[in-house]
């Protein structure tokens, strides 16, 4: 990796990291997807490579760094020259938002203020009304942003905009950024600054923009985890592209959630932080009781998230059945295959015997030569019958 | 077979029960190919249990695939001994023990030895006797068995991979284990089909043994019966004949190694295994690269299904078309062709923009690796004839073991050198267009050779010191002589008298 860096110049240099960033950012959505309908994974140590690479660009991503990260570039790699596309790097990491194919999002630049993070945002408004426009945006700790919507230049003939930016139902002082925007400075500080805030454009029709605020979302399982009784059952929550203080399990009882204590019941659970983002649960020595609903909560800075995982816990006997069924149906057919091959050389058997005798009888006439080719025609009426 | 030429070995049947047993061996080689790619499914969920790295888990999968291809020498040897019938059931019953065992493993280490070497053991025992007796049972229509029966590859893999999603989701990979190991004792009853077709001639080979005997030399006698009945020879008749010769000539009997002195041989084992080189890592990275052309998970695994389908459908095509009567003499020109049609389609991909061009892309390569699947094992057939295939493909595929490990992550770190997939297709495209150049000036070569030698042979058979020895030998050659068709070029007995039939036909 490091030897893919050396002597390029830093915009190469640049390019080659985004590369690689958005390409390990779908393969760890693959790989955490698990596609189902891909056999074929017999070597795939480039992939898990290119995996680990992604980790380790990601963490080194996650500090705020000086380098200003420019989208278009971005935009250009992601669809090889189609302007239209939309990926960035923070949507699609945290937040599964609604595609956005009628505006651009960009991420402007990020700079460093004592120790809070301050970020743009900006949307590009559709001249038309009826289209809604929304946007995720994640945050895990207290940050600075600025929201701001503008109208695409061709619009700029629509005269008398009245301009308003809500939150709810209550209204937000904003400014003009320059002609044709606007926005607004927020302070996220606690959950209670998060939520959905919108601008509305009112001229001749409505045109609006939504912005929803929200903490990282962690994704659970959506398959039930399958283990047995006295077996161990591992399950695992991972947050993507954000750093939780800390990590707590619940289980469920009834409709009340338990946080698991794994310090009390030692021998029961075991939790570990594998790393920054990964929690473990293992639950040892399984019984029935352990079936059931699972919560891995991830507390952030601005609030907390949950992600549901299930638990099936099964008896030996289960999977025993049908194993047992189809072992006794190739014993059966087995048999069949057999018996029905000793039937067939019978009954080859007998209709040879009778057929030799047929032979021998018809050599009557050449007592010189039988005694020689007896032994031929002999053998060559029994390879005729197989 | 005619009565004027009493005593001489009929011909495989091909027909009857030979069927049955292209259906046996389509169960046992689907098996063999399809599993560890099927397997790979529970890795995910394994490696979360286990809390090992993808690589490792990566390497079960590989443990399989080694032992498989590595253990084909010791299939081989035990096929020339004992006759592929046990042969398939004992790798039947190990396959179904390893899966077995492996439901109960408690490390990554005991997984290695269960599902890697255990199971890839008793796949290899199911691989190597099925193609070896397909050989025995077809000789006319033996391209088409083969078609057939390597059909068997993808039609297992379409099945494997939903059901293996399915018992995962029902029963855990334990689970799943188990039942797979009981699925996979199914390769019993496959065995079990595969009627020993060697027996029925046992007489008929004392018989040639005696008229040998009374012959002058036994060298003679030896090649008298490898002309008259090519499809029956084992290496016991060697022994019964030849008996208390030198060790060497005794590990010859059980894995024929003087097949390194035949020109054919070596040819196809070069050929091949540079083409290996570049055969498997387009289909291991296709989704994957889908994917980072901006692809969705679901239509990048759609793409493999193409394949598979068009592969399945490509594979008994490609038997029918090398079985008729314009392409079998040539088969190897055929071979040959597809391997750099393949590697053409891999040079193209890159040009592919989009989901539609990659839908273009896996049906021709699909249709390609079906095309150069469904021959593989008939052109060593065809190059070494069915007497000493057994030990030919044994030593083929150990030889192929290395380059198919070596070529996916040959692949893999040209991606990640490069950071682009470009690389590694041009690299695999690259590969197997100069394997299927090289398999075809060869085989040019190698027709011309076999063209010459048969004159020399027909040359000395005028020798009347010859002629006395053998009866059946004559009665041969006389045919032969007598029926020179307009083409010259397969020229050994089992192709000649082949052409005849098919000229006939």
């Amino acid at each position: 990796m490091p030897a893919a860096f050396s002597g390029k110049r830093p915009g190469r240099l640049l390019r080659r990291l985004l590369l690689r960033l958005l390409l390990l950012l779908y393969l760890s959505l693959s790989l955490s997807g698990g596609s189902p309908a891909d056999p074929t994974m017999t070597t795939q140590d480039a992939s898990q490579s290119q995996a680990y690479s992604l980790t380790k660009m990601q963490a080194g991503l996650n500090e705020s760094s000086p380098e200003p990260v420019t989208t278009t570039r971005t935009v250009n790699w992601q669809t090889q020259g189609s302007p239209s596309d939309h990926l960035t790097l923070g949507r699609n990491v945290s937040t599964p938002g609604p595609d956005l194919t009628t505006q651009e999002f960009k991420q402007a630049t990020k700079e460093n203020m004592s120790n809070v993070t301050f970020v743009e945002y900006e949307v590009l408004l559709p001249g038309v009304s009826g289209t809604s426009v929304e946007k995720n945006i994640t945050l895990d700790r207290a940050a600075r942003i600025e929201l701001s919507c503008r109208l695409d230049n061709k619009y700029s003939h629509l005269k008398s905009l009245q301009v308003t930016w809500k939150r709810g139902n209550e209204t937000i002082r904003h400014m003009n950024k320059t002609e044709n925007s606007w926005s607004i400075q927020l302070r996220i500080l606690d959950n209670s600054n998060l939520g959905g805030y919108s601008c509305t454009l009112k001229g001749e029709e409505e045109i609006s923009a939504m912005f929803h605020l929200q903490v990282p979302k962690i994704e659970g399982k959506e398959k039930p985890i399958v283990s047995y009784e006295g077996d161990t059952a591992v399950m695992i929550c991972k947050s993507f592209g954000y750093t939780p203080i800390a990590w707590t399990w619940y289980m469920t009882n009834g409709s009340e959630q338990i946080a698991i204590n794994d310090s009390l019941l030692a021998d029961k659970y075991v939790i570990n932080r594998l790393s920054a983002n990964v929690t473990h649960l293992k639950i040892l020595k399984l019984t029935k009781e352990d079936d059931g609903v699972y919560w891995c909560e991830a507390a952030f800075e601005l609030g907390k998230s949950k992600g549901k995982l299930k638990l099936r816990v099964l008896s030996l006997m289960v999977p025993l059945k049908p194993f047992l069924a189809i072992v006794a149906e190739v014993v059966i057919l087995v048999t069949i295959v057999f018996v029905y091959e000793m039937y067939s050389k019978k009954k080859e058997k007998s209709a040879e015997d009778e057929k030799e005798f047929d032979q021998v009888e018809q050599l009557p006439n050449c007592p010189s030569k039988s005694e020689e080719s007896n032994g031929l025609e002999n053998s060559s009426a029994r390879h005729r019958k197989t | 077979p005619p009565p004027a030429s009493v005593g001489r070995v009929p011909g495989p049947p091909d027909g009857g029960w030979g069927w049955v047993v292209v259906f046996g061996a389509f169960i046992s080689i689907g098996f063999a190919y399809a599993f560890p790619k099927g397997v790979a499914i529970f890795f995910k969920e394994i490696q979360d249990f286990f809390g090992t790295s993808y690589s490792e888990i990566a390497w079960v999968s590989s443990i399989m695939l080694a032992t498989t291809y590595g253990a084909g020498p010791i299939s081989s040897i035990l096929v020339n001994r004992y006759g592929s019938r046990p042969v398939v059931i004992l790798g039947g019953l190990l396959c179904g023990i390893g899966m077995v065992s492996a439901a109960f493993c408690t490390s990554i280490l005991q997984l290695y030895i269960c599902v890697g070497f255990i199971t890839g053991f008793g796949l290899a025992l199911n691989l190597q006797p099925s193609v070896i007796i397909i050989g025995k049972y077809f000789l006319k229509r033996r391209p088409i068995a083969n078609g057939l029966a390597m059909a068997g590859s993808p039609v297992m893999l379409c099945t494997l991979a939903p059901l293996n999603q399915f018992l995962f989701d029902n029963f855990g990979w334990r689970g799943s284990f188990l039942i797979l190991g009981a699925i996979l004792l199914n390769c019993c009853v496959a065995g079990a089909l595969f009627r020993p077709i060697g027996a029925a001639t046992a007489p008929v080979k004392t018989q040639a043994i005696e008229e040998g005997k009374d012959a002058l030399k036994e060298e003679v006698t030896k090649d008298a019966m490898e002309m008259s009945s090519p499809m029956n020879i084992t290496m016991e008749t060697k022994t019964e004949e030849e008996g208390g010769k030198g060790c060497c000539e005794k590990v010859n009997q059980y894995l024929d190694f003087s097949l390194f002195k035949h020109r054919g041989f070596l040819i196809y084992l070069i050929g091949n295994v540079l083409m290996f080189l570049g055969f498997f890592a387009p289909i291991v990275f296709l989704a994957p690269y889908a994917k980072h052309i901006g692809i969705d998970e679901y239509s990048a695994a759609f793409l493999l299904s193409i394949l598979a389908i068009v592969d399945m459908i490509a594979r008994p095509t490609t038997g029918i078309i090398a079985n008729s009567k314009w392409v079998r003499p040539r088969i190897q020109y055929f071979f040959s062709f597809s391997i750099a049609f393949n590697g053409a389609c891999h040079l193209l991909c890159p040009l592919a923009s989009g989901y539609t061009g990659l839908v273009v892309y896996s049906i021709f390569f699909g249709l390609a690796f079906g095309m150069v699947c469904a021959m593989l094992f008939e052109t060593l057939m065809d190059l070494v004839g069915a007497a000493r295939f057994t030990s030919a493909v044994g030593l083929v595929t150990i030889a192929e073991c290395c380059t198919i490990l070596l070529g996916p992550p040959i692949g893999g770190t040209l991606i990640d050198t490069f950071g682009d997939y470009k690389y590694m297709f041009i690299k695999c495209g690259a590969v197997m267009v100069l394997a299927g150049t090289f398999l075809f000036i060869m085989n040019y070569y190698n027709y011309r050779m076999l063209a010459k030698e048969e004159k020399e042979r027909r040359a000395k058979e005028e020798d009347p010191k010859s002629v006395r020895t053998e009866n059946e030998g004559r009665n041969n050659w006389n045919k032969e002589t007598a029926q020179d068709g307009p083409e010259l070029e397969p020229l050994r007995e089992e192709r000649e008298g082949l052409k005849k039939e098919v000229n006939g036909t």
